[in-house]
């Protein structure tokens, strides 16, 4: 009798690789949640396509836990959309995990 | 932050995600169209993309943790109206359910609330946990129930000397008669140390308490209960500082006191002091008064009784007493009978509970099979295996909610009917109802409920591959499989939980008809017995000789009675006065003729008028009955217990005994007559009984018997008219046959052996519905096979056959179970049984047997129905 695979709900990317990519794209200015997805499959050369259902609760999660800040503002196509923005705590883990792929690319 | 803010937050929150999303989703439905789709397409595009905004939304919405547990709430709110939307689908399922948890819940919970009231509530007296009773630990060879009371003048040394102990009270009971104006009225109360209120923490509500100087006799002064005083003195404040009068003999009100509820002693209706001064009280036997003790905060009992020992210490010595202080905290005194019955019974309806928890699981399983399809839907949408088993198991928890809550008011109504009918008297009945505690078990209860009901219907619903479920058609033979096999499973603990209750409630029955079977010593079928009681001051102690004298000719006389005579004990209601029995011819220690080491034990004396053993059918054994020309000698009859334990081998007439009382006070007496042994209550053994002239005694309270020609209650008429003639003023207790005594006696035992078959017949049912269930399933899946089977022509005889090996299998493993498991807590049983050993094969032979008939007839019906499948009709099954 075959053994049943137990039934698995998401495809989860390691949280902490799509945390980092949202903290690379963010780097560069505030921005939306399409406008990050956008950008992060732009840079992967569109290798990289972010799940919204992996996206959005990655932004919520990394606004609670201090590293983005959110405004809602009005976009250029004149649409609200929720805007994020690394906070102080975010643009020094970033730094701090830079350095660490750094060293590791170096020994690489 | 207050909850309405938080909802608010929330609120707000789940809103901006919905905003967050649809914003997202516009944008990508902008680009596509910039790139030059049409609107229709781009936003159908957009959607596919997106992928479900119900689960980003839920998944995003969870990073927000607990905070936003309401969630949670609004998640759990759908699961209900989905659970209510199932259980009107299905009302029969429903109902059935509902019905049999309610019935199971409200049983638990009523069965509870009693052993709560009794048990657990705390006595109603100030700091309860201090109060203790002073008892005595007697020699072996003493002992009767249990503990002794206690010495007064051993009393008298705790209380002038004790430093563990705020207070310790001696009380002693007190029967008396209300005279004066009105009718007389026979009253119930207590002869107290000064400080008896005191120790109970209490004060007068009205008047004083009694002072230390009025202990001692002479002091005519009672307290009045509060319902003495509503009752027959109509609240009136003025009777303070009056007089009643109790047998005839003026008494000043000093006092009333509220209510007393004393766990295991009759409630008081009117306190005296004692009477007498209890430093000059004798140091050795007279064990007969109880006493309880109020400890200092901290103190352990065990520190009180050393400190009790030493304080009597000189007079141990000096009267080689060979008994010891003990102590008892006051609550569990009371309840120390009832209390092995009372857990008993919660454990059977337990079982019981269990059972129906189990059969409403076995129904839910059998109803997953229909909704794996249904599971499957949702778990291809998104939903988690947590999400859906918590909508499986949310209709477990509406079903034990609404079963619970219908419970409770048949838990409530229960009690009731039991407190009114009152079919056996328990301690603190009036402490039953449903309070807190009561309240907290029956959520546990219901908690556990649906776990039981609800975890494997809902764990299998969430075990389930989508994609299997998702197949049109039939479940997969697996599945049916490991479901059968589960069921069975489940069967079989139905049965082995039946099998035990069953048993303890074969093993109550049996001991029941041995309780009532067992030779009493005397003739139960024709005797009535009549309570009187010559407390009356005008009766001085020849009188109330002369009272029994002139009234027993006239009752022998009357119509229908074969023989009259009069006791001080009423039969079969227990011992009224004991005294050590000792030969004085043959003393062990004879220069200290009252120490214990004289004693042989513990013995009955009862004052009889010479046609006692006539009436009540007790044989004479050898000798002579009393005759009224023994008025003026000293004698006795023993029974031959005694005859036994004193003069083994010899003959006892012309021996000797000795009456109550110590060597220099007691007279001796010549035994003439040895008679058979009678027990003093239905349960026990006959004790040492030694039975003197009623002459040789006041007598103010006792029993006439009469032996009849017929039926014993047509006499009663006659005999109060005898009464009346002699007395008018005379109060006349109603009188019984020793058919009602006996019946009154046995009445807990009964009661619990009713209960307890009721809750294994209910268990019974409940575990055959649950075969019949297992047993049509297994038909209904084999209906194919039993097709090719009766087409091959397989002969019914041999169908039959099959189903019933395999539906018995798991009732074979139940039972075997049940059995170990009944042998297991056998010795928890025994103290409930009587003349039959808990492991008794007789009992459990029956048991198997109607466990095994059940069974087989739960099988035979869907097997019936098997061999009449139409072999085409069957085949062509899916």
């Amino acid at each position: 009798m075959p053994r049943h695979e137990p039934y698995r709900n998401h495809v989860e990317l390691l949280q902490g690789t799509l945390d980092m990519l949202i903290l690379r794209t963010l780097q560069w200015g505030p921005q939306h949640g399409h406008g990050i997805s956008l950008a992060i499959r732009a840079n992967s050369g569109e290798l990289l396509k972010v799940e919204t259902g992996s996206l959005y609760p990655a932004l919520h999660r990394l606004e609670r836990q201090g590293w983005l800040a959110s405004d809602w503002k009005v976009s250029e196509k004149n649409q609200r959309a929720k805007y994020y923005r690394l906070t102080a705590a975010g643009k020094k883990q970033l730094l701090a995990e830079e350095s660490i792929t750094g060293v590791m690319k170096g020994a690489s | 932050m207050s909850l309405w803010n938080t909802f608010k937050q929330w609120r707000r929150r789940d809103a901006d995600i919905d905003e967050e999303i649809g914003a997202h989703l516009s944008m990508v439905e902008q680009d596509r169209v910039e790139r030059g789709e049409s609107p229709v397409e781009a936003k159908l595009a957009a959607q596919r993309d997106f992928g479900n905004p119900l689960l980003v939304k839920e998944a995003t919405r969870e990073m927000w943790g607990w905070a936003w547990g309401l969630a949670w709430v609004e998640r759990s709110f759908q699961d209900l109206r989905y659970a209510f939307r199932q259980m009107r689908r299905s009302p029969g399922f429903t109902l059935v359910a509902v019905l049999t948890l309610a019935l199971g819940l409200g049983a638990t919970t009523a069965m509870f609330s009693i052993v709560n009231g009794v048990l657990l509530t705390p006595l109603k007296f100030p700091e309860p946990g201090r109060l203790y009773e002073a008892q005595t630990i007697v020699a072996p060879r003493f002992k009767a129930n249990g503990p002794w009371p206690v010495n007064a003048r051993h009393f008298h040394e705790w209380r002038a000397h004790g430093q563990s102990w705020e207070q310790i009270a001696l009380i002693d009971g007190l029967d008396a008669t209300l005279t004066g104006t009105g009718e007389p009225q026979p009253i119930v109360g207590l002869a107290v140390s000064h400080n008896f209120l005191k120790t109970l923490g209490i004060q007068p509500a009205l008047g004083r308490d009694f002072r230390p100087e009025e202990e001692f006799g002479n002091s005519n002064v009672v307290i009045l209960s509060d319902s003495l005083w509503q009752g027959r003195f109509a609240s009136a404040p003025s009777i303070v500082g009056q007089n009643i009068f109790l047998d005839g003999v003026p008494n000043l009100v000093v006092g009333i006191m509220p209510e007393l509820r004393l766990p295991n002693m009759r409630n008081p209706m009117i306190l005296r002091p004692l009477g007498f001064d209890v430093s000059q009280a004798r140091a050795y036997g007279q064990y007969s008064f109880d006493s309880i003790v109020r400890l200092r905060p901290g103190v352990q009992p065990q520190a009180a009784i050393s400190e009790m020992s030493a304080l009597i210490a000189d007079l141990v010595r000096q009267f080689k007493i060979e008994s010891k202080p003990g102590m008892a905290p006051l609550l569990d005194q009371a309840t120390a009978g009832v209390r092995p019955a009372l857990w008993l019974l919660l454990g059977t309806v337990g079982a019981v509970l269990l059972i129906v928890c189990v059969n409403v699981g076995n129904l839910m399983l059998l109803r997953t099979g229909g909704r794996l399809r249904e599971a499957g839907v949702r778990m291809a949408l998104g939903a988690s295996r947590q999400r859906v088993f918590g909508l499986a198991l949310t209709e477990a928890v509406a079903l034990v909610a609404i079963g619970g809550v219908l419970g409770l008011f048949l838990a409530d109504a229960g009690i009731r009917a039991f407190a009114a009918s009152a079919p056996v008297s328990l301690p603190r009945l009036d402490e039953v109802r449903i309070d807190w505690r009561v309240l907290l078990f029956a959520s546990a209860a219901m908690a556990l409920s649906t776990l039981i009901c609800g975890y494997i219907p809902a764990w299998r619903l969430s075990k389930t591959a989508p994609l299997d479920a998702l197949k049109a058609g039939s479940a997969n033979a697996t599945e049916l499989g490991r479901r059968l096999r589960l069921r069975e499973a489940i069967v079989g603990l139905e049965v082995a939980l039946s099998t035990l209750l069953l048993v303890v409630g074969g093993l109550l029955m049996v001991s029941f008809v041995r309780v009532i079977e067992a030779d009493k010593g005397i003739d139960v079928a024709r005797v009535v017995s009549q309570d009187f009681a010559l407390t009356n001051s005008k009766y001085t102690r020849p009188q109330r000789a002369r009272f029994i004298g002139d009234a027993l000719p006239l009752l022998a006389n009357l119509p229908g009675v074969e023989a009259a005579s009069v006791t001080n004990q009423a039969p079969l209601r227990g011992q009224n006065s004991t005294c050590g029995l000792r030969d004085p011819d043959h003393l062990p220690d004879p220069a200290h003729p009252d120490a214990a080491s004289n004693f042989a034990g513990l013995a009955n004396y009862q004052f009889v008028a010479p046609d006692f053993w006539k009436t009540m059918g007790i044989p004479i054994v050898s000798g002579s009955a009393l005759e009224e020309r023994d008025r003026d000698r000293r004698v006795a009859v023993v029974n031959e217990r005694v005859a036994r334990t004193l003069w083994p081998d010899q003959s006892p007439i012309g021996r000797h005994v000795m009456t109550c009382g110590s060597f220099g006070k007691s007279a001796t007496l010549e035994v003439v007559g040895v008679v058979g042994d009678a027990r003093a209550t239905a349960e026990q053994e006959p004790p040492l009984t030694i039975y003197q002239p009623y002459w040789d005694t006041g007598m103010s309270e006792g029993s006439f018997v009469l032996r009849t020609k017929a039926d014993p209650s047509t006499v009663t008429g006659a005999l109060h008219k005898v009464l009346r003639s002699l007395d008018s003023d005379l109060p006349i207790a109603p009188a019984q046959t020793m058919m009602e005594v006996l019946d009154e006696s046995v009445a807990p035992r009964r009661f619990e052996m009713y209960m307890a078959v009721a809750f294994a017949a209910a268990a019974l049912v409940l575990a055959s519905f649950g075969i019949y269930g297992v047993v049509s399933f297994t038909v209904a899946r084999r209906t194919p096979e039993i097709g090719i089977r009766l087409a091959l022509g397989a002969e019914p005889r041999q169908l039959v056959a099959m189903v019933l090996r395999q539906g018995l299998l798991p009732v074979v493993g139940g039972i075997m179970a049940g059995l170990i498991g009944a042998l297991a807590i056998g010795q928890l049983l025994a103290s409930q049984l009587f003349g039959v050993s808990p492991r008794d094969p007789f009992t459990i032979s029956i048991v198997t047997m109607l466990l095994l008939v059940v069974a087989v007839g739960a099988c035979l019906i869907p097997a019936r129905r098997a061999i009449r499948i139409d072999p085409v009709r069957a085949l062509r099954f899916e």
